[in-house]
């Protein structure tokens, strides 16, 4: 789906969007008020142009609408790899838009990722795992790496791999695989206007990403291994 | 004496880091190998367990200070993050909130999320990034360590630009996707990995240093990064909206200034400095002296 095609049934009360460069920016109407939209299509790759023009739509919100939420419509392909980016510091314009979505929680606005086509490696840590709240749209894709490259590094076959990748959710790409390790608070699918009031209504105070994870399955040790040390003498 | 004072820290293991880079015998280590903490993921992969998974965290003491602290382990798996490597970190992160140390201190060594667990590495990054922010929001400075054989690369690079300061050798090296990534993506005209001098003046530690990306660039001994981080862990930045918008400035002005450049040298002479090829061999010392001269990039 494009991206307006999706906004169309996450605010059936209306929504009106721009998009520069594959950047994505407007606001939408729900029966609670206005929210933001901040995003990314034609799965782009994040690299530092991206990450600045992304940057200024999170201070800007911050700065004219404080407490307003945000939704981030997510889809990259990953993120840029070119030496130019790496030459300027692309790890800092990333941890900087990272910082902004952080803050802006922080602030009080709802921060609310929605990945919605692709979302990939420091693609999705730049800009979907770092919100409050981080969900899927069923039929998306979100991945660390695709399992031939996989095979390539570990020098194991793709035919184990794929065989692996039925019950072992923690390595294998896939949305189903990323809920299973917590990663996702859901998956959105049906009525998206419902799936959006719901997520509005989720304060975002604390992490329980790696307690979720554990309770289904696909995390099973992380959750108790971070207590332990933080309940240590 | 000189040969008898100098250890390498970028040779060293990550218990070796902690031992010479903190006080004297004050370390306790939270979940130590002997309690058997491993991965439970890499028998699929036929890979055998080290029993911290690839990083040591607890409480230490600097300078004499109370201080948090993880040490990354780059010999194993190339330091890389996967589920209880993260977990370990996001509880020492924690555990800052409820011990209020002077510091949080990061040595990171690590290329990245580890791909036999790369969903648990790639949320576990996104955990220790938000854990981390909330030490830094509680007003308790998070420094970073670069100067390990791994460098910072990948979700650790991303990390590593969330602290409030940073000490590198010239040793290091920080980025997103390695020289090696890059050049397998993308071709060898994009980025040859092998040309070790292009790779170090793209991503090593004085360039990043030229760049303002660390606070201070030291030469590889345990006692050099001692000294650097006994004054970074003083500074005392706040982690607020004006801050970032501040930060945002730099970053801008940054990308329009070298949007054209293909190499740290150009970089350099843009930035004002002279005889930018002597920079690759220049001590320390004089790289410093150089870059106060200059008065930064601003």
């Amino acid at each position: 789906m494009t991206v307006n095609e999706v906004l169309n049934k996450v605010f059936p009360l209306g929504s009106k969007v721009e998009i520069e460069n594959n950047i994505v920016s407007g606001e939408g109407r729900t029966a609670a008020g206005i929210v933001q939209i901040i995003g990314t299509c034609n799965n782009t790759v994040i690299g530092v142009d991206e990450i600045l023009a992304l940057s200024v739509k999170f201070l800007e919100v911050m700065r004219e609408n404080p407490g307003r939420p945000v939704l981030m419509m997510v889809d990259n392909n990953g993120q840029k790899m070119a030496l130019n980016d790496e030459l300027l510091g692309l790890n800092q314009y990333i941890a900087h838009l990272v910082k902004l979505q952080d803050m802006a929680r922080r602030n009080s606005h709802k921060v609310i990722a929605l990945v919605y086509g692709n979302s990939i490696a420091g693609g999705f840590i730049a800009f979907g795992l770092c919100a409050g709240d981080t969900y899927a749209l069923e039929g998306s894709n979100t991945s660390v790496m695709a399992l031939p490259a996989v095979a390539r590094v570990t020098k194991l076959p793709l035919e184990y791999l794929e065989e692996l990748s039925k019950t072992v959710a923690v390595f294998a790409p896939g949305v189903k695989n990323f809920y299973l390790a917590g990663g996702l608070q859901s998956v959105w699918c049906d009525d998206l206007n419902q799936c959006l009031e719901n997520a509005l209504k989720e304060d975002q105070c604390s992490d329980m990403r790696s307690r979720i994870g554990m309770e289904r399955g696909g995390r099973s040790a992380a959750w108790n291994m971070t207590q332990k040390i933080l309940d240590e003498q | 004496m000189r040969l008898k004072t100098f250890r390498s820290y970028f040779e060293a293991t990550a218990r070796q880091r902690v031992a010479g880079v903190f006080d004297k015998n004050s370390f306790a280590e939270l979940c130590p190998p002997s309690e058997q903490f491993g991965s439970p993921h890499l028998k699929h992969f036929n890979i055998p367990l080290s029993f911290d998974d690839g990083v040591v965290v607890g409480d230490v003491l600097l300078g004499g200070m109370k201080i948090c602290c993880a040490a990354q382990e780059g010999r194993f798996m190339g330091g890389a993050i996967g589920e209880v490597h993260s977990a370990k970190i996001v509880g020492i992160l924690k555990r800052c909130l409820k011990k209020k140390p002077e510091a949080m201190v990061f040595l990171f060594d690590s290329g990245g999320v580890r791909l036999q667990e790369a969903n648990a590495g790639e949320i576990g990054v996104a955990e220790i990034i938000r854990a981390l922010l909330d030490v830094r929001y509680a007003g308790i400075p998070v420094i970073g360590a670069i100067g390990g054989s791994c460098g910072v690369f990948g979700g650790a690079g991303i990390i590593s630009g969330c602290c409030d300061a940073l000490v590198v050798s010239e040793e290091a090296r920080i980025g997103v996707s390695g020289p090696e990534v890059i050049e397998t993506n993308m071709g060898v005209d994009v980025f040859d990995s092998r040309d070790r001098a292009l790779v170090w003046r793209t991503c090593g530690g004085k360039h990043r240093y030229i760049l303002e990306m660390a606070d201070d660039i030291v030469e590889n001994s345990m006692e050099a990064f001692r000294n650097a981080l006994i004054k970074l862990m003083k500074i005392k930045k706040t982690y607020d909206l004006a801050g970032l918008e501040k930060e945002h400035e730099i970053l801008k002005k940054r990308s329009t200034d070298f949007s054209d450049c293909r190499d740290g040298f150009d970089v350099w002479r843009k930035i004002g400095f002279s005889d930018v090829e002597k920079i690759p061999s220049l001590t320390v010392e004089d790289l410093k002296a150089q870059q106060k001269n200059r008065g930064g990039v601003k």
